[in-house]
């Protein structure tokens, strides 16, 4: 899923991030709930009518975001107590309101509140009360969810790096019986390996039938891991938000095209991409490298293409991979991603190489 | 005049003249759209039209005509000054489309035309030399000779390209007499001669416009005869001051070419002002601009017949950033059919800008170039009516509309870059947004989440409100661009 935060995909048209093949995108509440507000989305009708979006939308809690601003947030029983960034004002954020707001923006997927902590935090303690009052937040939510027909409720599974804890997050959660399950409070700067161990003991524990949902998750190499361990979604806005800055996501790697070397790069962004940047001919654009380095930071229009590129990178590669899996040929497909990627097998990272080795692909054979 | 003319790559055919006055014509070039007049010139930068991409331009059929600024892109390497600037590296394309429009992804439909400097261009603090204009790149002011720019011509093979002229830009009026008035005279006419040999040489297929003065017709009367003398090798004028149109009648030869006004207008009402002078085709960085102010246009000409309701003229435009557009369901425009307009509506562009999203400008930029086609397609059907039909709709126009297109409350994108010249006063560009519950202090600027959401992209204060530019955008917050850098070239 690309990340619209404010219903808006960085400079893109709903008609191209269309083109792009995406057909979910995330929206985050808590932007939303600020602007436009509850009052304007309930007035214009939800958030499809607000960005003219005709697929499908997935919203965040509005709770990650305190993950980021923690310091500036107070987590009590009730809800989360912040000061409003536009003008001060105190605000809280219930599970009761959160799923007000979601309902108000009528995202098809929406996500519990949970209480968020990075992983890596040492307070064992403190990670148990969130881990609960997670599960005693999905309660509240699934009780005030307004549309339950039409809307489907996600679940977040906490608990940090305490497999236990996940564990038992897992059993409370799997429960409450929602429509999908996610896997939360990742992607805040622990060790990879820490990461694996965490997403393959909780996808061990899941009903098959539900789908699974990695928050935060976008490195190419992260979604071909997770998918190995059999995560299903993900959300990342490093692919548009790397594009601003004049990077491209490629098979090879990450191009920093404002780099001289790329100043007179006459070739494609991306070798064989088939987004509408890269393609030549009917349709096709023909943009070079030369030209994203010319106006890169200079001109939006050089942030745009980038974006369509990076995110039709990404849909590709999930797509690439569910071909794999359906054609049973899916640890091929791996080794060939490690392959193109890393050109010398030596810098495999080894995190991946153990991980993949745990589930029967085997990056060095 | 012995020498060789251009190829006859462009055509231009009057349909009707009103005497010294309007004109309907047809600018033809080959393998592009042809375009009927008059007609307006998109400005654009740094070879795109401002936060439109490509694939825009062409879906949605915006662009008939393109300017380019050649100093966008020849700017001096900084650690290499001796490298070719990238543009004069490009390999030839399958298509056979010229560097120009493979290297800027230009729609090929388009006609573009090539011009020494931008528009609006920063005056140079130098002034121009004898053989060489001072122009203003991404990295600093340089010399543009008329040799390099009739290569520059030669190699990027534009459909027009402007000859250079010695104006100083920026301020518009030259003391009339003043020495440097008739120092620029002759100095224009010194440069079309070198430029028109300088192409004769080696025909390229671009038909060369020559300028007209930002001067007085007394002080420009011999640089015009020296014009007239050499419509063999001269396809049309860039005027850069429509007051000398109606004095071109003294020259017959200079009769039949199209006239491309640089003469930026302001507003409708001035664009009908040059239409009705004889201006053929008018550049228009008024788009950009009135885009990036948060303004929708709303005009049509001629204009709707005058309601009964009400006396008081309409607004030329809408300002989306007003709260009173917040639930506003109804298209940026009503009856409008672009693509900003039938698939999305005003309360959502209200919310872009007040979130700062760079799709609002996308959708303005949209909107604002489908309502300027129609426009002068309503300028062209009211002429085909006969010249007083185009007074008494140009009459109305201005009886309906208020004069001034409205300024836009809301703030633009953010501008940073080297074509906003500084205007003092360092306001801090991004402003700490972020307050912690139950401590009156201020928070720094967050740094970016790893994922999941991003707080707004976007933050900050405008800092220098421009009018006249469109301000080059970086992406992303101030620790980030501190981190990564702005702009350069290496790092
Ligand atoms: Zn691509
Ligand atoms: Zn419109």
């Amino acid at each position: 899923m690309p990340v619209a935060t404010q219903a808006s995909l960085k400079g893109l048209t709903p008609e191209q991030l269309e083109e792009t093949s995406c057909r979910l995108c995330l929206n985050n509440t808590y932007h939303l709930g600020l602007k436009p507000g509850q009052a304007v989305l309930d007035a214009v009708g939800g958030a499809h009518r607000l960005q003219g979006w005709r697929h499908n939308i997935l919203t965040d809690s509005g709770g990650f975001q305190m993950v980021s601003l923690l310091k500036l947030a107070t987590i009590t029983e009730e809800g989360v107590r912040f000061l409003s960034p536009h003008d001060g004002t105190p605000m809280l954020l219930t599970p009761e309101h959160s799923v007000a707001l979601q309902n108000s923006i009528g995202s098809d997927i929406m996500m519990q509140l949970d209480d968020v902590l990075v992983t890596t935090s040492p307070d064992r303690e403190r990670m148990r009360v969130a881990m609960e009052r997670s599960v005693r937040w999905l309660d509240r939510c699934i009780a005030a969810h307004a549309r339950p027909e039409t809307q489907n409720l996600f679940c977040i599974i906490q608990g940090g790096l305490d497999l236990e804890m996940r564990r038992e997050c897992t059993l409370a959660m799997v429960e409450r019986d929602t429509p999908g399950i996610a896997v939360g409070g990742l992607s805040g700067g622990e060790a990879k390996d820490d990461y694996c161990r965490v997403v393959e003991t909780v996808t061990a524990l899941l009903p098959e039938l539900k789908p699974r949902y990695v928050m935060g998750i976008g490195y190419p190499e992260d979604l071909v891991v997770s998918v190995a361990l059999g995560a299903d979604m993900f959300d990342c806005v490093w692919p548009t938000r790397t594009a601003r800055f004049g990077n491209a996501v490629t098979k090879n790697g990450v191009l920093n095209l404002k780099h001289s070397r790329y100043a007179a790069d006459f070739g494609p962004i991306e070798e064989g991409c088939g987004c509408i940047c890269c393609r030549e001919g009917e349709g096709g654009l023909g943009i070079t490298r030369a030209f994203i380095s010319h106006n890169a930071n200079k001109e939006t229009v050089a942030a745009h293409l980038l974006t369509i590129h990076n995110v039709w990178y990404q849909l590709n590669l999930m797509r690439e991979m569910r071909e794999a899996i359906i054609e049973d040929r899916f640890p091929a497909y791996v080794r060939g991603f490690f392959a193109a990627l890393y050109p010398d097998r030596a810098n495999y990272p080894t995190w991946a190489v153990d991980t993949l080795r745990r589930v029967g692909v085997d990056l060095l054979d | 005049m012995s020498e060789p003319g251009p190829q006859e790559a462009m055509k231009f055919e009057i349909l009707k003249a009103f005497g010294n006055g309007p004109r309907l014509a047809k600018l033809a070039v080959a393998g592009r759209k042809a375009i009927e007049t008059p007609n307006f010139v998109t400005v654009t930068s740094r070879g795109t039209v401002p936060h439109v991409t490509p694939d825009n331009l062409t879906k949605h059929d915006l662009v008939n005509a393109s300017y380019f600024g050649l100093e966008d892109f020849i700017e001096l390497h900084q650690k290499n000054p001796a490298r070719r600037p990238p543009i004069f590296q490009t390999p030839p394309s399958k298509s056979g489309a010229s560097p120009l429009y493979s290297f800027t992804g230009t729609p090929l439909s388009t006609i573009s035309v090539l011009a020494p400097r931008r528009i609006p261009a920063v005056t140079a603090p130098m002034g121009n030399g004898n053989d060489f204009l001072s122009v203003f790149t991404s990295t600093g002011f340089r010399n543009l000779t008329v040799g390099e720019y009739a290569s520059a011509i030669d190699a990027l093979r534009p459909d027009v390209a402007i000859a250079m002229a010695d104006l100083t830009y920026g301020n518009k009026k030259t003391t009339p007499l003043s020495k440097r008035a008739i120092r620029m005279a002759e100095r224009s006419d010194d440069w079309i001669h070198s430029l028109a040999n300088a192409l004769g040489q080696t025909p390229s297929g671009t038909a060369l416009f020559a300028p007209t003065l930002p001067l007085p017709y007394s002080t420009q009367w011999e640089y015009l005869e020296t014009l007239s003398e050499m419509t063999d090798r001269i396809r049309g004028l860039a005027v850069y001051d429509v007051d000398i149109i109606p004095d071109l009648k003294d020259y017959p030869p200079l009769l039949p070419l199209p006239r491309l006004s640089l003469d930026a207008p302001v507003s409708p009402h001035h664009i009908l002002r040059q239409v009705a002078l004889g201006a053929d085709i008018l550049a228009l960085p008024l788009l950009n601009t009135v885009s990036d102010s948060g303004v929708a246009l709303t005009f049509t000409f001629p204009p709707p017949p005058p309601s009964s309701s009400s006396t008081s003229p309409m607004p030329l435009g809408i300002d989306l950033s007003h709260e009173s557009h917040q639930t506003a369901l109804a298209p940026l425009m009503q009856g409008c059919t672009c693509y900003a307009c039938a698939a999305h509506h005003r309360a959502y562009v209200n919310h872009l800008l007040s979130a700062r999203e760079m799709l609002a400008w996308t959708l303005l930029q949209i909107h604002n170039h489908h309502v300027l086609n129609a426009f002068f397609a309503g300028v062209r059907a009211s002429l085909r009516s006969g010249e007083e039909q185009f007074e008494a709709d140009r009459e109305a126009f201005m009886r309906a509309y208020e004069p001034e297109v409205p300024a836009g409350s809301g703030s633009r994108p953010r501008a940073r870059g080297y074509h906003l010249k500084s205007a003092g006063g360092d306001d801090r560009l991004n402003k700490s947004s972020w307050g912690k519950y139950g401590d009156g202090s201020s928070w720094p600027e967050p740094e970016p989440a790893a994922g999941g959401g991003t707080p707004a992209g976007m933050d900050g204060a405008p800092p220098v409100r421009s009018t006249t530019e469109t301000p080059l955008v970086p992406e992303g917050d101030a620790t980030e661009l501190d981190q990564k850098g702005f702009a350069e070239i290496d790092r």
